[in-house]
């Protein structure tokens, strides 16, 4: 279940964001208290001061198990992770205001496009 | 409801630190993820303050709290059910949990034991908290992972992305690989990181600057989210991050050169980059030339070329048609207007800068571009005189329309003041950068969006007649031109203002020239000896320099020692080729490990080494002046830099980061004086490494167990402030103030440091950590060093005179002879004379330009001999570390030095007469001596001396290059004494002489040139013993007369009467034996010589000396007797002379 190669490379499926990753699972290290609610590609915060903090990049989706980054163009986690594609084909399972944001969202990056 | 919540938590208080403090201990205990007391707990608690508003605002606007999801009909997509609470919460939206359960029942438990923490936090204080924690975890990711994501997409965005699997293709397939392309186009930064992610390890790739090496290592490092990793690494001179992990490391191409030096193949690497190809520095174009022939005996090395898109076939052709990758830069487009300026405008070469051309491109900017359009101006002129005639007539224009900031830019301004133009103009400015050529390619600014460019730059050439760094300006090249243009395109649209015709543009040289043709080759030439790179001239370069400075370099070492007559390495010389460091410098740090004097000479070579403290701009503070009175020492600008280096240690001892306060008060740039500590710790270790000094107790520097915690425990915090630091580091730039560039260079130091206050009130504490103290304290014990210091402070009169003779000798042949007329002459009127230049001046930082009669001989102490003689015991000479022309010939970095001892213990040659009163040094400086008696004397003992002096450096030498340790090549006693003769040589000679500048004539018959050996030599001559063991005083084959020693020619010069003439037949009582009969100089000196006085030794340890000389010397013992000891002596002729000069002092 644990996975720590240093030398591996996470790469998302939809947006083609690659990084390597330190660790694959759920309890990071030097984590303490904190777990993680899906198993995650993590790699070292390169952006936090403290060499001991962690960065999720991405996991896998629940449904259709594509592995996917943890930016909000390619995936939304909402008790369990799912990418994209996977939110919009069942889009109206999901709440009515994760609904409207996603629809605020395309509206706003249509008119930043146009 | 909150109001609620609070009458159901007791006398609970989010505000107050007692009760955050509980929650503490709940989440942010010890071994958590975030600790009470960290950036990020404090930051937590900020975060909560946020949140909680929040949820108070969303829970009374209802926005949020409408639990009641819309019962509406799902429709079953498909027949999938994600499984989805119904109810909307944002928690669900986070994919970490917090389990504190352990220390939530111990509460629980507490709490209903005693009730003693009644006012504890409840669950739903804990709740709350735990809530906002995930928020704030959430957060954080968010923000992270969002800085990764726009990384990524900038990564993607460079014009070479499109192009790196072609690079990583060619790079397999072929040994050399070019890459061309212009600024901004990633190849620095993203080339390495491709070959790194295609598998290849063990990358080198160099620089030509040392702060490239660093930003980019920081950099890449940062790309690969390694930045605390040791994957990417960087090796500059004295400094490296590098470990046995490191995979890709920025070094300078002078680095490479010397590991090619240790490792004649470069096994440790499979790929070398060599990046900046274009530049042609002096290394690089030696590099690939080394290269070149490298790659044949290691048929796998990947090399690869990186350049500006200028000259590419040069690099490729060189390499047997390399394939090139040529990548487009990314630059917006750029205007270019000529604007050439007219002739009533044009300055002569004498005249000021006129400004008017300058002026009217601002106003035109003004009138053209509205000032909401931001973007900057930069504008390129070739010096700082230049510079600051435009930026004053600039600054009058700015303060009257309050539209522009003028900033200067050149590498002799502070680096604080280098460091403004990187700030930010408030809007509705612009920032008028004027600049060197160091922002052609050094230096990068961005949001320049208009270009002025004069046409011209001031470059160093070396002259090889005069032995001479020139200063001149020039018209730049076609490809400076477009690396001047392209500087306004960087970030937007520009405009570039060319102040020339497109005519002239048309007749520039396409390219810079390159270094390799303008420099002095003497350390490039030293190096390709140590590297065994045969002969230099036939050494296949990318573009040969020209044979002549060649041959100079070659002379230049000969005369400074480091190659011998044959053209080889001398041991010396190899030595001299392993330090980093100039000939001149090296040489210093050699001879001073060889007296008791080698902690002032490392201050004073590291001083050498680095640019002047002394700011320039405070040179006129009146304030500064008088503050700095005290550091200053006639003695020479080396010593008033020992004397600045000394005290600042002293007061970092005493205040630590008080010392900043101290140097902004004597106008001194403090990142000079620890660039210096640096420096100096590094020759230490140099030092060490080559045994040329002890090495010091490894064990730990005294305290006990506490004082040793304390320490720990001090630079641990001191590790956590830089590391703080290194993350606020450019992290936000400062906005200028209008006013900003005014005070410029004309600040004061009480200005400067009141400006210094205000700044701190406004940053806070925090802020104000002094970085370059904290790295100070890391990398330095400033108690050991203070106690090296101690031993260079207050030197005495005769350590002085000892170092002075150590500097003088690393330094020569740079000497300068003053004018004879300078004592009639204004201060400012003072001149002097090197062996190849005529008419030299003193820089006007230096301490001789403000007091020179220093150097004057004194009126009452000299004799007129005639029209232009007089003679003096108190001539004087500057041994000086650079002559640069600029608009006049400038020595720096002089010190002062006693002219005829001096010369007779440093010079290469000295000529002499038959009686010895008059020589002949270096064939341009001649010395009139008024007494035979005292002539010979004087030289008798020079000759001594430098023959001890010679055989100790030598055993000094040959014992660091055998490396044994331990062993030590030179008795304490034998040192201590040549330096007490020394001293006393150079103090203590009172001996009246004139000395003068030999006129060309004069030098076009100074030799009686070859004589026949009859004419010379006959068995008297042959049968007495030579004045020197091992050395035999032969006919001087172009000079004529006998070369006595290495360095001494008796008797060649033309007014020489004939070597045996009776008329020079004097007669003369040994001192030593019962000898008194008429014998010419030569006999004389050479009975002198081998007719040693005993008894010499009484008065030390027998066993020191007779034990260490007895075995290798007992066979040139014999039985001497001294007339004062009254005693006969076995000893060798060294000890009989010795034995006789001890007396010959301790008479006087
Ligand atoms: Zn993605
Ligand atoms: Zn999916």
């Amino acid at each position: 279940k644990y996975k720590r190669s240093p030398s591996e490379i996470f790469t998302c499926q939809l947006c083609g964001l690659s990084s390597p990753f330190t660790y694959y699972g759920q309890k990071p290290p030097n984590t303490r208290a904190i777990v993680l609610l899906e198993e995650c590609f993590v790699t070292k915060d390169p952006f936090s001061p403290d060499k001991e903090k962690f960065l999720v990049l991405g996991s896998t989706c629940s449904m259709c198990s594509s592995c996917v980054c943890v930016g909000s163009d390619c995936s939304l986690f909402y008790t369990k992770r799912f990418c994209m594609q996977c939110v919009n084909k069942y889009l109206d399972q999901f709440p009515h205001q994760i609904q409207a944001e996603l629809a605020k969202k395309r509206q706003s990056s249509k008119t930043a496009v146009s | 409801m909150d109001s609620d919540r609070r009458r159901h938590s007791r006398s609970w208080d989010w505000d107050s630190p007692e009760c955050r403090a509980q929650l503490d201990d709940v989440f942010f205990r010890q071994h958590d993820y975030i600790q009470a007391g960290s950036p990020e707990h404090k930051e937590f608690w900020t975060f909560f303050d946020r949140f909680q508003r929040f949820k108070t605002k969303r829970d009374m606007t209802g926005s949020g709290s409408s639990r009641k999801e819309e019962k509406k009909d799902r429709k079953q997509t498909g027949h999938v059910d994600l499984g989805l609470p119904k109810d909307y919460d944002a928690r669900y939206r986070i994919n970490v949990s917090v389990c504190t359960r352990d220390v939530e029942e111990r509460l629980a438990k507490s709490e209903h034991r005693g009730r003693k923490s009644s006012s504890g936090p409840g669950p739903q204080e804990v709740s709350d908290c735990r809530l906002a924690l995930l928020h704030f975890l959430d957060f954080n990711q968010r923000q992270s992972f969002g800085k990764l994501a726009k990384l990524r997409r900038e990564q993607k965005n460079l014009p070479i992305f499109q192009y790196r699997d072609r690079i990583v293709d060619l790079v397999r397939r072929h040994p050399v690989v070019v890459v061309a392309g212009d600024t901004g186009c990633g190849k620095s930064t993203q080339v390495p990181q491709y070959l790194l992610s295609a598998g290849f390890k063990h990358i080198a790739c160099t620089q030509p600057r040392r702060i490239a090496c660093i930003s980019l290592a920081k950099r890449v490092s940062f790309e690969s989210l390694n930045q605390y990793g040791s994957k990417v690494g960087y090796q500059i001179r004295f400094e490296t991050s590098r470990t046995a992990a490191t995979k890709l490391l920025f070094l300078t191409e002078g680095l490479l050169l010397r590991q090619i030096q240790q490792d004649r193949t470069l096994a440790q690497y499979e790929v070398l980059i060599v990046d900046e190809v274009h530049e042609r520095h002096l290394h690089c174009d030696f590099l690939l030339g080394v290269l070149r022939t490298l790659l044949e005996s290691r048929p796998d090395l990947r090399l690869i070329l990186m350049s500006a898109t200028i000259n590419i076939k040069l690099f490729s052709d060189y390499f047997n048609s390399a394939p090139v990758m040529q990548v487009p830069g990314r630059l917006f487009p750029i205007q270019v207007i000529y604007q050439p300026i007219p002739p009533e405008e044009q300055a002569s070469r004498s005249e000021k800068l006129d400004p008017r051309p300058y002026l009217r491109i601002l106003q035109a900017i003004d009138q053209r571009y509205p000032p909401e359009e931001r973007g900057d101006l930069l504008l390129f002129l070739s010096g700082v005189a230049e510079i600051s005639t435009i930026q004053e007539a600039c600054q009058i224009y700015a303060t009257h329309t309050r539209r522009w900031i003028v900033l200067p830019l050149h590498s002799t301004l502070s680096l604080a003041q280098q460091d403004k133009v990187f700030d930010i103009a408030p809007p509705g400015v612009r920032k008028c950068i004027i600049s060197t050529n160091i922002a052609e390619t050094s230096v990068t600014i961005d949001g320049v969006r208009f270009v002025v460019d004069s046409g011209k730059v001031k470059e160093m050439s070396f002259d090889p007649k005069a032995k001479m760094q020139r200063l001149q300006e020039f018209w730049i090249s076609r490809a400076s031109s477009e690396q001047r243009k392209g500087r306004a395109g960087r970030t937007g649209p520009g405009v570039c203002y060319r102040l020339y015709a497109e005519s002239d543009y048309d007749a520039f040289a396409p390219y810079p020239v390159p270094e390799i043709h303008r420099v002095a080759l003497d350390s490039l030439i030293l190096q390709m000896k140590s590297m065994g790179l045969g002969d230099p001239l036939s050494f296949v370069f990318i573009d040969p320099p020209p044979a002549a400075s060649i041959q100079t370099a070659v002379t230049y070492l000969k005369e400074q020692g480091a190659l011998d007559s044959h053209s080889e390495l001398t041991s010396i010389g190899s030595l001299l080729a392993q330090l980093p460091v100039d000939v001149v410098i090296g040489k210093m740090l050699v001879l001073g490990s060889l007296f008791n004097l080698v902690e002032p000479v490392l201050t004073v070579a590291a001083a050498l080494s680095v640019q002047s403290p002394f700011l320039r701009s405070s040179q006129h503070n009146p304030d500064c002046a008088t503050a700095r009175q005290p550091l200053h020492s006639n003695q020479g600008d080396p010593f008033s830099l020992l004397n600045t280096f000394n005290a600042w240690v002293e007061v970092k001892g005493e205040r630590g980061g008080g010392s900043r306060k101290w140097c902004r008060r004597r106008g001194l740039e403090e990142q000079r004086l620890y660039e210096m500590v640096n420096l100096r710790r590094q020759f230490k270790d140099l030092l060490r490494s080559h045994s040329l000094l002890e090495s010091e107790d490894s064990a730990p520097s005294a305290g006990d167990r506490t004082q040793r915690r304390d320490r720990l425990t001090e630079r641990r915090k001191l590790h956590q402030l830089k590391r703080d630091h290194e993350q606020q580091e450019g992290s936000r730039r400062k906005v200028l103030r209008l006013d900003e560039g005014q005070d410029g260079d004309f600040s004061s130091g009480s200005d400067s440091e009141e400006k210094g206050k205000g700044k701190k009130d406004k940053k806070g504490p925090e802020q104000d950590v002094d970085i370059q103290e904290v790295k100070f304290k890391l990398r330095h014990n400033v108690s050991e060093l203070q106690d090296a210091v101690n031993v260079s402070q207050d030197l005495s009169s005769r350590q002085q005179a000892l170092l002075k003779l150590l500097l003088c000798r690393g330094l020569y042949p740079q000497l300068a002879l003053p004018d004879e007329h300078n004592n009639t002459r204004k201060d400012s009127e003072q001149v002097f004379h090197t062996r190849n230049k005529q008419g030299v001046v003193i820089h006007p930082t230096s301490v001789f330009a403000s007091d020179p009669e220093v150097l004057h001989v004194p009126e009452d102490e000299t004799r007129e001999m005639g029209p232009d003689r007089r003679d003096s015991s108190r001539h004087q000479l500057l041994a000086f570390v650079t002559l640069l022309e600029t608009n006049k010939p400038y020595l720096s970095n002089c010190v002062r030095v006693p002219a005829l001892q001096a010369l007779l213990l440093v010079a290469n040659s000295v000529d002499s007469n038959a009686d010895c009163t008059r020589l002949v040094v270096d064939g341009w400086l001649e010395v009139e001596l008024r007494e035979q008696e005292e002539a010979l004397n004087v030289l008798s003992t020079a000759l001594t001396l430098r023959a001890e002096w010679e055989r100790l450096l030598q055993a000094q030498l040959g014992q660091g290059s055998m490396g044994v340790s331990g062993v030590h090549g030179v008795s304490r006693k034998a040192m201590e004494k040549l330096s007490e003769g020394l001293v006393r040589f150079l103090l203590y000679t009172e001996v009246s002489y004139s000395l003068r500048r030999l006129a060309a004539f004069q030098t076009q018959n100074l030799y009686v040139g070859p004589q026949s050996e009859s004419e010379l030599f006959d068995a008297k001559s042959q049968g007495l013993n030579p004045l020197f063991p091992g050395l035999e005083a032969k006919p001087d084959p172009i000079k004529g007369g006998l070369r006595v020693t290495s360095f001494f020619t008796y008797n060649c010069l033309t007014d020489s009467k004939d070597l045996y003439s009776e008329c020079l037949r004097t007669f003369w009582t040994c001192p030593n034996c019962d000898l008194y009969m008429p014998l010419t100089p030569l006999e004389r000196m050479q009975h002198e010589a081998s007719c040693r006085p005993k008894g010499e030794q009484h008065n030390e340890d027998p066993s020191d000396e007779r034990a260490s000389s007895s075995s290798s010397a007992s066979s040139l013992c014999r039985v001497y007797h001294c007339d004062i000891c009254n005693e006969d002596l076995k000893l060798t002729s060294t000890e009989i002379l010795k034995h006789k000069r001890q007396h010959m002092y301790s008479v006087k």
